[in-house]
């Protein structure tokens, strides 16, 4: 790509993002010749999709076939647009696209804070700016009353084709929304709200969304209760059988709490912990149950899952869950909602979601960070340190710790019982993305793993080796403590590409599991090393 | 233009044809029998379907048919006796990616 009109080039792929061009990993992660080949797409999948932006596809994109599709295509981005700056239609995040469309100064400081853009080697088709003035050009000039004459007249035209919204799209699912660039940007542009309103567009306007999120995501939700495809019955089936794992692996007999009106804590957890990683539920059901606490889970639709895929790239998918969840709260009469391990779920419910949650619905809602960081030094629980001597280190989700600045709680407990707890660099609201935000960690279609694990996870991953530089040996056993289930279904898929827990012995999980593995009234260490 | 469904492809196993994702899923679970589970499994480099291979076949389809959702892994092994490790060396491709994939259940959804 040479300059910003490219995008609606009409043959050609704009960058190839030459593995030989990424940042440079540690040793012995730094030879090309060992990594997994990146995946072929076959011509038949090629002719049909757009990969004209970097040659990968997160949506599998179909092109328009004729003059007349193409013209449709555009017809609608140019409805979806106008919509955007509207009061009616988008009174949510009008404000806010305003200050962001209007007040960048083109000064670039923000660019050198994307992890995207700085591990690819610098391409430009990941500078955090382009996406973000192409779609501020297409408003500005097509979108506003005046904009073409002035576009023209100040050389900031750009052609709107099929081309260039095919590479817009895909570009919007090249940026994790980590806010990391807004937060260097001294007149407060925040270009990942830009890229969401791009993903909301095509989505609201357009019907255009990847299938992970909607129809397998905020639709299978809404329909079933959980993204996971959970219904009531699985549910309450599947954590039947966790209590019967800790009576089996501790020898406690808990029987989780559901439906208890009257509760003080409805805990929420992301479902997908139920089902990939049950040591945290577990956790969690252990330290609740030895604290006193009174708890309930509910098994109304969506209560049982604290995922709303909306906040990634649709307001009305985002009401509509984050509603039916405080539904929840509001029927069992509990003092608050607490949010499990899962980032995006405390942002979609204790911020965006206080625009929609009014009257009785407003119900208290509380990150379990704190929660946990206050049981742990009230003392109820008896920890020995000792048990969790082995390095950990600390991963910071992004929409905990840089959004809403919970930063000190799970810091004060790691440094509580885990004696050999170090710090990234850089961490707290500085910390990079797991490199699976926004979804990324659950999308793999097409060609789009690769993409994720060599672009997206490769600051991160870096980041992690440097935590452990003094104990590299895979004999050695280290923890990345992540509490957040969309980080660490990014961490197992990154450290399988790059066989981290074969060459360096690192393994991952929640926070919970360090507090249980600590008490001492278990008679076993709670933590199993086995990769999974 | 419907681009938010993914491309289907066509599996076509003794003359009969179904449709399955990029990733060798099929969409229809009710399309499933005992042939086309030795078909997509052959799919995944497994050439015939052993005693082994059916009874964790025979239990993700029978709790798919009871909770519409595949067991969870830990329950799958608990439950027919299996390792993880055994489950892998059945099905290369693992329990969700290929056991229940042979066992026709859709692919796995949400954060897991």
């Amino acid at each position: 790509m040479r300059k910003l009109g490219d995008i609606a080039s009409q043959s050609g792929q704009l960058s190839q993002v030459p593995v030989q061009s990424l940042m440079p990993l540690p040793a012995p992660y730094d030879r090309i010749a060992d990594l997994p080949p990146r995946k072929v797409l076959n011509q038949k999948v090629l002719d049909r999709i757009d990969t004209s932006l970097d040659g990968f596809s997160a949506l599998g994109l179909a092109r328009p076939q004729t003059p007349e599709e193409e013209h449709e295509f555009v017809k609608r981005f140019l409805s979806g647009l106008e919509k955007l700056l509207s009061k009616e239609n988008n009174w949510t995040f009008l404000e806010q696209l305003t200050l962001s469309l209007d007040h960048c100064a083109r000064c670039q400081t923000c660019v050198e804070a994307c992890p995207i853009y700085t591990a690819s080697g610098h391409d430009e088709v990941y500078r955090p700016t382009f996406r973000s003035e192409v779609f501020r050009r297409l408003m500005n000039e097509y979108a506003k009353p005046g904009g073409k004459a002035l576009a023209w007249l100040k050389g900031e035209h750009v052609e709107l084709n099929a081309a260039t919204l095919g590479r817009l799209l895909e570009s919007a699912y090249r940026c994790t929304l980590c806010r990391r660039c807004a937060q260097a940007c001294p007149m407060g542009v925040d270009n990942a709200l830009l890229t969401r309103e791009i993903r909301k567009l095509f989505s609201m306007e357009m019907g255009i969304a990847p299938k992970e999120i909607h129809d397998k995501g905020s639709m299978l939700q809404l329909r079933t209760g959980s993204s996971t495809g959970m219904n009531a019955r699985a549910v309450r089936d599947n954590v039947a059988f966790l209590d019967e794992e800790i009576r089996d692996q501790t020898g406690l007999t808990i029987e989780t709490p559901w439906d208890k009106e009257g509760a003080d804590v409805l805990l929420i957890h992301n479902a997908g912990e139920i089902l990939a990683w049950l040591e945290n539920p577990m956790a969690f059901a252990i330290i609740l149950e030895a604290a006193g606490i009174s708890w309930t889970m509910s098994s109304d639709l969506a209560g049982y899952d604290s995922v709303n895929y909306g906040l990634w790239y649709d307001d009305a998918q985002f009401a509509r869950v984050a509603v039916k969840q405080a539904e929840a709260a509001r029927k069992l009469k509990v003092k608050k909602i607490v949010l499990g391990e899962c980032g995006h779920g405390h942002k979609a419910s204790m911020v965006t979601a206080d625009r929609i949650l009014t009257g009785d619905l407003n119900i208290p809602r509380e990150s379990a960070l704190v929660l946990l960081r206050d049981i742990v030094m009230s003392g109820r629980l008896k920890l020995d340190p000792s048990r969790n001597d082995f390095p950990v280190t600390l991963h910071d989700p992004c929409n905990m710790v840089r959004m809403m600045g919970i930063v000190e709680p799970q810091r004060e407990i790691l440094r509580a019982i885990c004696p050999q707890f170090r710090e990234m660099t850089p961490h707290g609201v500085n910390n990079y993305c797991c490199g699976g935000g926004s979804g990324f960690a659950i999308m793999s279609g097409y060609n789009f793993e690769d993409w994720r694990f060599s672009v997206a996870g490769r600051m991160k991953l870096k980041q992690i080796l440097d935590a452990f530089a003094d104990c590299p040996s895979p004999e050695v056993k280290k923890y990345v403590c992540a509490p957040c289930s969309n980080c660490k279904g990014q961490f197992r898929d990154l450290f399988q590409y790059y066989g981290v827990w074969e060459k360096s012995g690192i393994l991952y999980g929640g926070l919970a599991e360090l507090i249980v593995n600590a008490m001492t009234d278990l008679s076993q260490p709670f933590i199993k090393w086995e990769f999974h | 233009m419907d681009s938010s469904q993914g491309i289907l492809q066509v599996f076509t196993w003794n003359n009969h044809e179904v449709e399955v994702d990029e990733d060798g899923f099929i969409q229809q679970p009710d399309l499933w029998d005992e042939q086309l589970a030795l078909a997509l499994a052959r799919t995944d480099g497994v050439i015939e379907l052993t005693d082994a291979h059916w009874k964790i076949i025979h239990y993700i389809r029978s709790y798919f048919q009871e909770f519409e959702i595949a067991p969870m892994i830990r329950k799958l092994c608990k439950e027919t006796g299996f390792s993880l490790r055994e489950i892998y060396n059945l099905f290369p491709s693992g329990p969700a990616k290929g056991a229940c994939k042979v066992a026709g259940l859709p692919k796995p959804t949400g954060c897991v």
